[in-house]
Order: C-alpha cells, then sequence, then structure tokens
C-alpha cells in the first residue's frame, strides 16, 4: 500500500514509518504540520493515511481538519486518525459521512504492530476500524444506553466488535466461539434493534455505527 | 373621606416626627459650634483668651461627635427607606504580645496592652479616610439635609408662639406658620437619603482599598489551591506513569536477558511490558484530562462541553451560540464549572435529564447548567443553618463553593436556583472582552 503518515512529533512520525515499512508497506510522504498534510493527501492520493489529530500551526485539531477537508475533496479517502485521547464528539464528525474507510485509535494501538497494519489494511479498503475505547464511550452514551437495553451481554460484546470493524470471522477468533453461533446473535441482534443485515460486511458496520451515533 | 384624611394625618405626624430627628442629629454639632460662640461673646473681648475656649469646644466636639453623628445617620437612612450605607471603617488589626513582653499593634512596641490598644485606635482613627469622610459630612448635612428638616419644626414653633399672642393679626400669623409646618412634614427628612448615600457612601479610594483587599484574599487562595494542584499532579505521576517506566525498562532489561536462555518466558515478559506501556498512557491520559482536556485545546469551550456532554451518563443538551474562543483559563475555569455542574447532577440531584445553555453576551459569558433531579443543592456560601434534605450538602457543596473561588478569580459568579424537589438551575457568569 501507498501510504502517507501526518505526525508533528518526529520520534513518532520515524516509528510509524519503519512499522509501515516493516510490514511492507511504503510511506509516500510524510507530513508535520495541517496544511502539508492537506496538501499531500490530495497530491499523493494515498491507498491510505495515518493522521495525528493535533498538530502545528496552531497546535489544534488542524490534522482533523485537514483529513475531513481532504474527505469532503475526495469523498472516501482512506484515512486512520490516530491520537492520545479519543472523542466521541471526533468519531461523530468523521462518521458522520457515512463513507466509510475512516479509522480512529489511540496511539498506543501501535503497540500491537499486526492488529494496527490489519485495521489500516481494512480502512484502505473501505472499511471502517475503530478503537475500542471509541466504541465502549458510543455504546455507554446515554441514547444508545437506552436502545441497547434490550441485548443481552453477550450481543452487546458482539455489536461492540462489529462496530470496531471486525468481521464475523474476526469476532469468533476474538470470543473464542463458531462462525455459526455470531451469525446467529447478529441475527438476533439486528431483529431487537430493527437493522437489516447487510451481506456486506463494510455497510452492515456503517449501519451499527450509524446506529450507535443516532443521538 | 376620613379614612384618607386619617391616612394624611398619620404621614403627617409621623413625617414631622422624622424631621425633628434628622434635624437633632445633624444639627447636634452645629449647636455645640454656636455655644462655644456663644460662650467667647458672654467672656466678651474683654479677656485676651476668650478665643481659647470656644476654639478647643469648636475642635473636640467636632471630632468626637462626627462619627456617632454618621452612625446615628445611617441607622435612620436604613430604618426608615431599607438604603444600606456602608460605613467602610478600617478595622483594627491583632495587638499580639512579643517574646520581649512588649505589646506590637501592628504599628509600635508599647508597655502595655491598654497602651498599645489605645495607640492603635488613634492611629486607626487618624489614617482612616472613613473619618475625614465623616468630618466633612458633619461640616456639610447641616446646611442640606439639616436644614429641610428643620423647616416643620421650626414652622411649627413659630406656629405656636404667634397662635399664643393676644392679637386676631398673629393668630392669623400663627396659622398660616402652621400651613407649610404640616405640608412639608411628610417630606422634609427625605433629603437625609440622598445626601447620606452622596457623602456617607465608601468613596473611590475606599471602595479601591477594599478590592486591593479581596484580590490579595484571592491571589492567596489562587496560590495555594495552585500548589496543591501541582502536589496532586506530582504525586500522580511519580506513583503512576514513572513507576510504570521503571516498571517497563525491568522487564525489557530482564527481557534482554533471557533472550537467548529462554525465549518463550522473554516473549511474555515483552508481552507484559508492552501492557504496562499502554496502562502508563492511560494514566497519563486521565490526568491530562483532569488538568487540562486536550478537546478544549483543540475545539474551545463549546466543543469541550459538547464532548463533557456526549461523555454523561445523562442526556445532556447542549445549546451554543457559534463557535467562540475565550481566553484560555476562562476557558478553563467555565469548563471544570460545567464538568462540576454535571457530576452534580449525576451523583447528587439523581437528575436524568440536563440542558447546557452556552451563550456568548455582550459584557461576557454566560452558561446556565438545568437539570430535572430533586434540587436542594447548597452552595458553601450560602448555608445558614438548614440543612438540605437532598442529601445535595456534603460533596456538591464544597465542590460548589470551590467554583465559586475558582470564577471569582476572573471576576465571575455563580448562581444557583435549587428549591426542594427540584429543578436546580446554576448560572455561571464570566464578564470578559469580545475578541
Amino acid at each position: 500500500m501507498r501510504i502517507v503518515v501526518a505526525e508533528d512529533l518526529y520520534l513518532l512520525r520515524d516509528g510509524m514509518v519503519h512499522l509501515l515499512e516493516a510490514y511492507g508497506h511504503e510511506v509516500v510522504a510524510t507530513a508535520a504540520t495541517g496544511p502539508e498534510t492537506l496538501n499531500a493527501l490530495l497530491t499523493h492520493r494515498p491507498d491510505a493515511a495515518v493522521v495525528d489529530v493535533r498538530m502545528p500551526p496552531t497546535q489544534s485539531d488542524e490534522g482533523l481538519q485537514a483529513a475531513l477537508a481532504a474527505r469532503r475533496q475526495v469523498p472516501g479517502l482512506p484515512v486512520l486518525i490516530l491520537s492520545q485521547h479519543v472523542e466521541q464528539l471526533y468519531a461523530r464528525e468523521l462518521l458522520a459521512d457515512g463513507a466509510g474507510g475512516i479509522g480512529y485509535f489511540l496511539k498506543e494501538s501501535v503497540f500491537d504492530g499486526e492488529q494496527f497494519v490489519d485495521a489500516l489494511e481494512r480502512v484502505a479498503k473501505g472499511g471502517t476500524a475503530m478503537d475500542p475505547a471509541v466504541i465502549a464511550a458510543l455504546v455507554s452514551s446515554a441514547p444508545s444506553n437506552r436502545r441497547l437495553d434490550r441485548l443481552t451481554e453477550r450481543e452487546l460484546e458482539v455489536l461492540g466488535l462489529m462496530a470496531e470493524g471486525l468481521s464475523n470471522q474476526a469476532i469468533a477468533q476474538r470470543l473464542f466461539l463458531s462462525d455459526s453461533a455470531i451469525s446467529k446473535y447478529t441475527t438476533s441482534m439486528f431483529g431487537k434493534l430493527g437493522l437489516t443485515d447487510d451481506e456486506n460486511g463494510n455497510r452492515r458496520v456503517l449501519a451499527v455505527l450509524a446506529y450507535l451515533n443516532k443521538p | 373621606m376620613m379614612r384618607q384624611l386619617a391616612s394624611w394625618g398619620a404621614r403627617v405626624g409621623v413625617g414631622f416626627l422624622r424631621a425633628c430627628a434628622v434635624a437633632v442629629v445633624t444639627l447636634l454639632i452645629p449647636v455645640v459650634w454656636a455655644g462655644a460662640v456663644a460662650l467667647g461673646i458672654l467672656w466678651g473681648p474683654a479677656n485676651p483668651w476668650s478665643w481659647l475656649l470656644p476654639v478647643v469646644l469648636v475642635g473636640t466636639g467636632t471630632l468626637t461627635l462626627a462619627r456617632p453623628v454618621c452612625r446615628a445617620v445611617r441607622f435612620l437612612v436604613e430604618r426608615w427607606t431599607g438604603t444600606v450605607v456602608p460605613p467602610g471603617y478600617r478595622e483594627p488589626g491583632p495587638v499580639t504580645r512579643m517574646s520581649t513582653g512588649y505589646w506590637w499593634n501592628g504599628h509600635s512596641y508599647e508597655r502595655s496592652r491598654r497602651d498599645a490598644v489605645r495607640d492603635q485606635a488613634w492611629r486607626t482613627w487618624w489614617g482612616d479616610p472613613a473619618t475625614w469622610r465623616d468630618l466633612r459630612f458633619a461640616g456639610t448635612a447641616p446646611f442640606t439635609a439639616g436644614l429641610a428638616a428643620a423647616v416643620p419644626p421650626a414652622a411649627l414653633a413659630a406656629a405656636v408662639l404667634a397662635l399664643a399672642g393676644p392679637s386676631p393679626l398673629s393668630r392669623l400669623v400663627g396659622a398660616l406658620f402652621a400651613a407649610p409646618a404640616a405640608a412639608s412634614a411628610p417630606y422634609a427628612w427625605r433629603l437625609l437619603e440622598p445626601v447620606a448615600v452622596r457623602s456617607l457612601g465608601p468613596s473611590r479610594a475606599m471602595l479601591l482599598a477594599e478590592r486591593v483587599d479581596e484580590l490579595t484574599a484571592q491571589r492567596a487562595d489562587v496560590t495555594v489551591a495552585q500548589a496543591a494542584e501541582l502536589r496532586r499532579i506530582e504525586r500522580d505521576l511519580h506513583d503512576g506513569a514513572q513507576a510504570g517506566l521503571v516498571a517497563l525498562g525491568l522487564s525489557l532489561a530482564t527481557a534482554e536477558k533471557l533472550m537467548e536462555s529462554d525465549p518463550e518466558r522473554a516473549r511474555a515478559l515483552m508481552r507484559s511490558a508492552r501492557a504496562g506501556a499502554a496502562g502508563s498512557l492511560a494514566e497519563l491520559r486521565d490526568l491530562v484530562r483532569g488538568i487540562n482536556p486536550p478537546v478544549l485545546t483543540e475545539r474551545g469551550l463549546v466543543d469541550a462541553v459538547r464532548a463533557l456532554a456526549l461523555n454523561s451518563p445523562l442526556d445532556v443538551t447542549v445549546t451554543a451560540d457559534g463557535g467562540f474562543r475565550l481566553e484560555p483559563p476562562i476557558e478553563s475555569a467555565v469548563y471544570f464549572g460545567v464538568a462540576e455542574l454535571l457530576t452534580n447532577a449525576t451523583k447528587h440531584a439523581g437528575a436524568s435529564r440536563v440542558r447546557i445553555t452556552v451563550r456568548r453576551g455582550e459584557t461576557g459569558i454566560v452558561v446556565e447548567v438545568e437539570d430535572d433531579g430533586r434540587g436542594g443543592a447548597v452552595t458553601g456560601d450560602a448555608v445558614t443553618g438548614g440543612v438540605a434534605t437532598g442529601g445535595a450538602v456534603t460533596g456538591a457543596e464544597g465542590g460548589l463553593a470551590g467554583l465559586r473561588r475558582r470564577l471569582a478569580v476572573f471576576d465571575g459568579t455563580l448562581e444557583i436556583s435549587s428549591p426542594d424537589g427540584g429543578p436546580t438551575r446554576a448560572t455561571m457568569m464570566v464578564p470578559c472582552e469580545s475578541s
């Protein structure tokens, strides 16, 4: 994959480049400020981008704004946002266009290089990948809480993993269950929530996220 | 008709008594002056020292009577009109005994406590701007409020004298005097209020001095709070992230050693090191959130409050006009205020819905937090013996007092309306320039 890395701290940027190259990906450009990020995203049109939220010159949410701006011009441009903290507010904004190709993770998710690169690849294919912390926050927010109280604990667990962007297979592996058990859970879950189960995994994830996102 | 007449009569009567009281109080000092002058004239020009006693009388009389007269005026004004004229006298400081056995009153050492207190009282009196203001008032009030208040009694006295006269003409004159005495009675004393407010209230210098005291106290408060906060952060870092990093280094060092001999254990150690690093990061993240939430830095107050609302277990709606940025310290104070109020709504009020409104007015920012809980919140400053039944006293009270203090640093205010049974509405107001 051709990847753009936007991160203002040199050590982290460098480490990220090394990690991605170790997994056989090509880093086509790096950026250290908001404007540089937007420029790199639009000129290189990478297969995926890893973007930090807070960047110079203003040290506010420059990276996030650059990613959102690039996606307004190139809908669905795959972007994985990395941050020291995750906010439901940002997750909602990233998911608002419903175009997919979005990831949102805590920076320490790179500790598990395998899972991180896996998530990045999912994002590059137009999927979504969310940090468990984001999903936990979305699930426990007041409106979702009310709507989700009909689900059993296991169903909630499956819903969370699904919202993180995992496929049925991956969920089965994570929970040490069979594929068929997972599909039984998803069917009953979707029935209770009034969602239609879509065969296309990504559309399904988006449906779940949109559901959690509903105010 | 009869009733109107009666009420008019009562007003005249009350007014007349009040006018007499005002006249007595304000004209007391001029009477002393007049007495002194009369004494001087009585002794006549023959005695070369005849001027001495009147001068001493005028001086001591004015100086000793000024303050009691002013106190009486304040008392009367407050009693009749409800207008409080703050006295603003300077309070003497403490008198302490030193190890040498002498007494120190803030200015000088004295051999006995009595001397020290007396010396201090004298210095306080002399240096107090309120003393000079009182003297000014004592000199001017007789010619304004005093003269006006003297009209009804003087007219009445004239009327009585004239009516006692034998001729019909003098009776007519008496009746003519009685009319203004009665007519002016309900109004004559009223000049006292504006005069007192104008010249007995605290002067600009006194207000400034008061403000300086207030700011000094606030600065001390802030310094203490800041030091405590720094200590807390240091402790958290010391016991949390720092210790975590040490453990991390240990694990890595051991893993390095075991790499050759026992690769399986080495791998397990690396895994635990990774988990430890993630744990330390989580601790740091929580710590940072408590110092200055990242959303606040990245997005400003309104979005930070929105993020707070999203993270709350309650149903919170946020209404705000536009995205504006304020000075970072103000944003931070208001943000933590909202966080505190939301916590109270969750923990103490048992609310399920909260409405937050953020408005940017001409003069400052106004944030309103209203919940549908059981109310009865008591703020630290407003405790007046009664204990709230809502259970919102202990934790919430201290929190609200602290919040009020933090807002006061920016001249901000916190108003709470929280009747038993709810709802609770808290309004924070912080003045700030529009940017």
